[in-house]
């Protein structure tokens, strides 16, 4: 369980995390989404007691990160993948590490066997790809087998299989009871990953809620109608109760789904063009959400939530 | 994924024995010998220590056995250690500014939160591993040396005044010389910059301050942090001018233990 109050940070007259409260319960993936500058590593550094939070504060099953007795047995984190010595191994890396939390050093070795580089062990970090070295930040992530894993960004650099094989084992650490607290800032890898969302933007918190419900809320969806018949179709649809915005030569109808749009138009003899349901997506939803709070911005119009 | 072992219900009970200073200093030893740079300085020490210790007495012992010498054997028995600082002070800065040139000092202070345990831990590996190395380097020089100026009639021996001392001073003063450059690694973070002050400090600002007038400057160049620490490391040392070798080096110790507290304070507060 992470329980963040308040949790505020700032880097002189910038505020990078601002009055941040959530919580994060175990048995589940809980994704922290937001677009790059949100605050997102920052918050999780503060939760490792890496950064002193300005204002607020963030406890770990109860207690601040840095009065854990054994911090890597109660909390495994992936922070930046490069967190390394190039010129070390990944085995002599690890097994620092386990002295460091009198570790035994037979998780050394699992852990090494569980993200697939036992045949690289021997390796300096220096030559390893951007997968292999954010697979040997699980491998510490999991070092002292915590019951609570936190991974900033774990997908980066991943090809499928590896980015597959994260999405596993979040969910799998999650069944076991842990509490998973994983970042990203794309929207489709946390729809397939996690349960749980916690959005931010602007180091806000803009939505805290379950996958269904961010669903639900945020992904509109419409019927699309393309008549020749345009205002009397429109007419008809709205003495129906329906809502009707047109758009350029369609109209955007909501309120019933497709079929009954259908039999409705066809009913009163009107002629139809195209009958499609468009649904935004959730990449569409987020980015709608998060569209103010954009950190980097372009100068290009965000066109979040037209159709594609 | 594999069956990973079951949750410990103990682990996280408060008042769960905190894996102690032993297990930091174990951890900091295993970072400090695992990266190539540390055994390479080390080699580095030796080398340019005994070897050009050996190389200038088998040159000079002629000229220092004839009625013309103005400089004392004592001198040349440790002449190497000169050019042997540069390497503690290499390892000194790497030791803290490579933890944050590659984020490592992130995963550093994850593993263990407290700051001062890590600092404590780093010092005692640091010099530890200084003091012998520069021990050592001293012994294998003073008999590399020794042999050549004793073919001549002017060798010391292990006895004589301030020999033994030298030998176990080039340890001290190496240690604290790299002490000296973590500690101001704490403060400036990067390699190239720390490398550049330490080494200008004890080589360039240290003999330039003595061309400052009069006892001012004198006094200035004498407690010079690489003018007040070396006499300890040399039976003779070149320059009459400095401070007896002990009063010396607490002068030395005192200035690394300034810097250091700095540095610590510095490290304290400062985000990650």
């Amino acid at each position: 369980m992470i329980t963040a109050r308040g949790l505020t940070k700032k880097y002189g007259a910038r505020t990078a995390v601002d009055g941040v409260s959530f919580t994060v319960s175990p048995g589940r993936v809980t994704g922290f989404l937001g677009p790059n500058g949100a605050g997102k590593s920052t918050t999780m550094r503060m939760i490792l007691g890496l950064d002193r939070p300005t204002a607020g504060s963030v406890t770990v099953n109860g207690r601040r990160y840095a009065d854990s007795p054994a911090p890597l047995r109660e909390v495994g984190a992936l922070l930046e993948a490069r967190a390394l010595h190039p010129g070390r191994s990944a085995r002599d890396h690890l097994r620092w590490l386990a002295a460091s939390n009198a570790l035994p050093a037979r998780r050394v070795d699992e852990v090494l066997d569980q993200v697939g580089l036992s045949d690289v062990a021997g390796q300096r970090v220096g030559k390893f790809s951007l997968g292999m070295g954010q697979r040997l930040g699980i491998a510490v992530a999991l070092l002292g087998d915590p019951p609570v894993v936190v991974l900033d960004e774990p997908v980066n650099g991943l090809d499928p299989e590896g980015i597959r094989w994260v999405r596993t084992l979040a969910r799998t650490l999650a069944e076991q009871g842990r509490t998973v607290f994983l970042s990203s800032h794309l929207m489709s890898e946390m729809a397939l990953t996690a349960e749980h969302l916690v959005v931010i933007g602007r180091g806000r918190v803009l939505a805290d809620c379950s996958m269904s419900q961010f669903i639900a809320e945020h992904a509109a969806s419409y019927v699309r109608v393309r008549t020749p018949q345009r205002s009397e179709t429109a007419e008809l649809l709205r003495r129906e109760g329906l809502d009707v915005t047109p758009v350029d030569d369609e109209l955007r109808v909501t309120g019933r789904d497709a079929a009954a749009v259908g039999e409705l138009v066809g009913r009163a003899g009107l002629l139809l063009h195209e009958l499609t349901l468009v649904s935004s997506s959730l990449e569409d939803a987020f980015m709608t959400l998060t569209a103010s709070s954009v950190e980097y911005a372009t100068s290009t119009p965000i066109t979040a939530g037209a159709p594609r | 994924m594999t069956d990973t072992v079951a949750l410990d219900p103990n682990r996280h009970v408060p008042g769960l024995p905190r894996p102690g200073f032993r297990r930091t200093l174990h951890a900091e030893w295993i970072k400090f010998w695992s990266v190539r740079s540390t055994a390479w300085s080390v080699v580095a020490m030796l080398a340019l220590g005994a070897g050009l210790t050996t190389l200038v007495c088998a040159t000079s012992a002629d000229w220092l056995a004839s009625g013309e010498a103005d400089e004392s054997p004592g001198s040349f028995v440790t002449w190497g250690l000169m050019f042997a600082q540069v390497t503690a002070i290499v390892l000194g800065t790497l030791a803290v500014t490579s933890e944050y040139g590659t984020g490592m000092i992130r995963a550093t202070l994850a593993a263990t939160p407290s700051r001062g345990a890590v600092l404590a831990a780093k010092a005692v590996v640091l010099t530890g591993t200084l003091f012998v190395a520069g021990t050592v380097t001293a012994f294998a020089g003073y008999f590399g040396g020794n042999f050549f100026l004793d073919r001549v009639g002017v060798g010391l021996e292990l006895s004589d005044e301030g020999v033994l001392r030298s030998m176990l001073g080039s340890g001290l003063y190496m240690a604290g010389l790299g002490l000296l450059a973590a500690a101001v690694g704490l403060l400036v973070r990067h390699t190239a910059a720390v490398l550049s002050i330490v080494l200008a400090l004890v080589f360039v600002v240290g003999t330039m301050v003595f061309l400052l007038p009069g006892a001012w400057g004198e006094w200035i160049g004498k407690l010079m942090p690489g003018n007040a620490g070396s006499p300890v490391a040399t039976p003779v040392s070149f320059n009459p001018n400095l401070l007896e070798p002990w009063v010396g080096f607490g002068v030395f110790c005192a200035e690394v233990a300034t810097v250091l507290l700095a540095g610590y304070l510095v490290f304290r507060r400062r985000d990650a």
